[in-house]
């Protein structure tokens, strides 16, 4: 069985790399690079919500300051905008060390309602900040000054990059839960008053994710604004942008290797597709449907489909024998 | 007269507005079993929790070895030699009866003891050995008592607090889990056990000390103890 889902799991990876060369569409080619976007920002939310058990609705402000960063380097730099990506991440640094320690004191859902108040706040200061663009937002270049500018017609060239920065991130997680720290962010995860009875130094560990999680967050940010070059405070700092994380993280299985990478690919051609067919007055529609899939795993699969699906086919193969 | 492994002078816990223990004081001799006693809710748990740095104290002092203790994290306070097995176990359930042996050994300064510490847990509680591989929420419930026990020992502890070991387990169980406590106790280990049931505690222990509703009422030998008209009286009320 275990064997099964590693195939298919193997599938998934080989299709990923294949899929946009398989369409020559463009529309769908943008499909695959946001599919591989939104499963690095998931993933990342992943180290800290998944593996630590931290749910943290608030990730959205990660990926804002990475998309600013980018963003701000061009416009008020005059730098490719992906020079800001290290700026990003840097301020993703300081900020989870700022939140962090306090937070953390924090535990379930009021660790969860304070992630969602920062956001809240950053997104905020962001709509007043006139420098950054204020409500408006802040553009990229127009036309490409060099190659640095990353300025590409087709998506491709966004999927190789964005394929890259995922299966780094994938490895890192990889080798984490195999780690001491995976180990103990686990035991974080699954108890954290017996993790810490057992001496794992609670808050350092979950600093640790914390920072890796942002890091990689913030990196996502900062790929996003240098595909779209465009960044506001809704598309940066909106609670939809960490709901979407949770969620794909959660549908595919919160605390596994590949699940947030799952439930991307299930997600992210859900709602471009509504958005293509509804148009306009339907954008929402993907967000009726989230609604609808969080009650799903709430209540039949709390694991996601990395729950789920290995659970049918121990349903199946006692019938097969 | 030597000096006490622990001493906890005028400990208090305050939750908020909530008093969790007002006063309490006892000492724990090196190589001794002292029981805890108190009905539910006399402060027993937040007494263990508050030694292991789960809680922090609101007042009072807690000398370890002569240090005071009742500031420092948890994980300072399990390398420094004490451990805690839970109420409720509090085991890792996704997780396989081995690799919640390993996290009990977080705290351990050389990892090269590590083997021969699960060793040791493994001679203690057979039943481990045999269901090494098998995740912890599998377990019955004597054995996940066994596993919250082994992986407290895994720290390898100079004092092991147990709180309540022996609630919600069969009779044979329980007297499997005191023969073993008793085994600990006999190698030298201090033992100090939060029990309901003062029959069972007072049967193995050196010394024991009574709370209700958040204050040591009693202290003494054992057997002073079980001989005090007090006694039930501090477990069931004025009214008795």
């Amino acid at each position: 069985m275990r064997a099964s889902l590693r195939r298919v799991l193997i599938a998934i990876a080989i299709l990923l790399a294949i899929a946009p060369v398989l369409t020559q569409d463009a529309f769908y080619q943008r499909i695959a690079a946001l599919v591989v976007l939104a499963a690095i920002s998931a993933s990342a939310w992943n180290v800290i919500g998944g593996y630590a058990g931290q749910v943290s609705f608030g990730h959205s402000v990660y990926f804002g300051i990475g998309g600013y960063a980018a963003l701000l380097a061009f416009t008020k730099l005059g730098l490719p905008p992906i020079a800001g990506a290290p700026l990003g991440i840097l301020a993703s640094f300081v900020l989870s060390a700022i939140v962090g320690l306090p937070s953390f004191r924090l535990r379930g859902h009021y660790f969860s309602m304070a992630t969602i108040a920062i956001a809240a706040l950053a997104g905020l200061l962001v709509t007043n900040w006139g420098y950054a663009g204020g409500a408006i937002g802040l553009m990229g270049p127009a036309t490409p000054r060099s190659p640095a500018d990353l300025l590409f017609r087709s998506p491709l060239p966004y999927y190789a990059i964005f394929l890259v920065v995922l299966a780094i991130l994938l490895v890192l997680t990889w080798w984490m839960e195999r780690s001491r720290m995976g180990f103990y962010l686990r035991a974080i995860g699954s108890g954290e008053r017996a993790a810490a009875s057992l001496g794992v130094p609670i808050r350092r560990y979950k600093l640790y994710a914390l920072f890796i999680s942002g890091a990689f967050t913030a990196l996502a940010g900062s790929l996003y604004a240098v595909m779209i070059g465009f960044i506001d405070p809704d598309s940066g700092f909106g609670i939809l942008v960490s709901v979407n994380m949770v969620v794909m993280a959660a549908l595919g299985g919160a605390g596994t290797l590949f699940g947030p990478l799952v439930g991307a690919i299930i997600l992210v051609p859900l709602e471009e597709t509504t958005n293509a067919l509804l148009g306009g007055g339907g954008t929402g529609a993907a967000y009726v449907a989230y609604g609808v899939i969080i009650m799903l795993i709430a209540r039949f699969s709390p694991g996601g489909l990395a729950q789920f699906l290995p659970r049918i086919a121990a349903r199946k193969s006692p019938r097969a024998a | 007269m030597s000096e006490a492994l622990l001493r906890v002078s005028k400990l208090a816990v305050h939750y908020g507005d909530l008093v969790g223990i007002a006063e309490v004081s006892f000492e724990v001799e090196e190589g001794a079993v002292v029981a805890l006693l108190g009905a539910n809710g006399a402060g027993k748990t937040t007494t263990l929790n508050a030694l292991a740095g789960l809680v922090r104290a609101s007042g009072g002092t807690i000398l370890w070895r002569g240090e005071r203790i009742e500031e420092r994290s948890a994980h300072e306070i399990v390398a420094r030699g004490i451990a805690l097995a839970p109420e409720g176990w509090r085991l890792f359930v996704q997780q396989t009866v081995e690799q919640n042996l390993r996290l009990g050994a977080t705290a351990l300064a050389e990892r090269a003891r590590l083997a021969p510490l699960l060793e040791r847990v493994f001679s203690l509680f057979p039943r481990l050995a045999e269901r090494r591989r098998q995740s912890a929420g599998t377990l019955s419930g004597g054995e996940r008592q066994m596993l919250a026990v082994g992986r407290a020992l895994m720290s390898d502890p100079k004092l092991l607090m147990l709180d309540e070991p022996s609630l919600g387990l069969a009779p044979s169980v329980v007297d499997t889990m005191y023969e073993t406590l008793g085994r600990l106790s006999a190698a030298g280990l201090t033992l100090l056990i939060a029990e309901q049931s003062m029959e069972l505690a007072l049967e193995i222990a050196d010394r024991a000390t009574v709370l209700q509703t958040g204050r040591t009422v009693l202290s003494g030998t054992a057997r002073e103890i079980a001989e005090n008209p007090d006694l039930h009286r501090a477990y069931l009320g004025a009214a008795f």
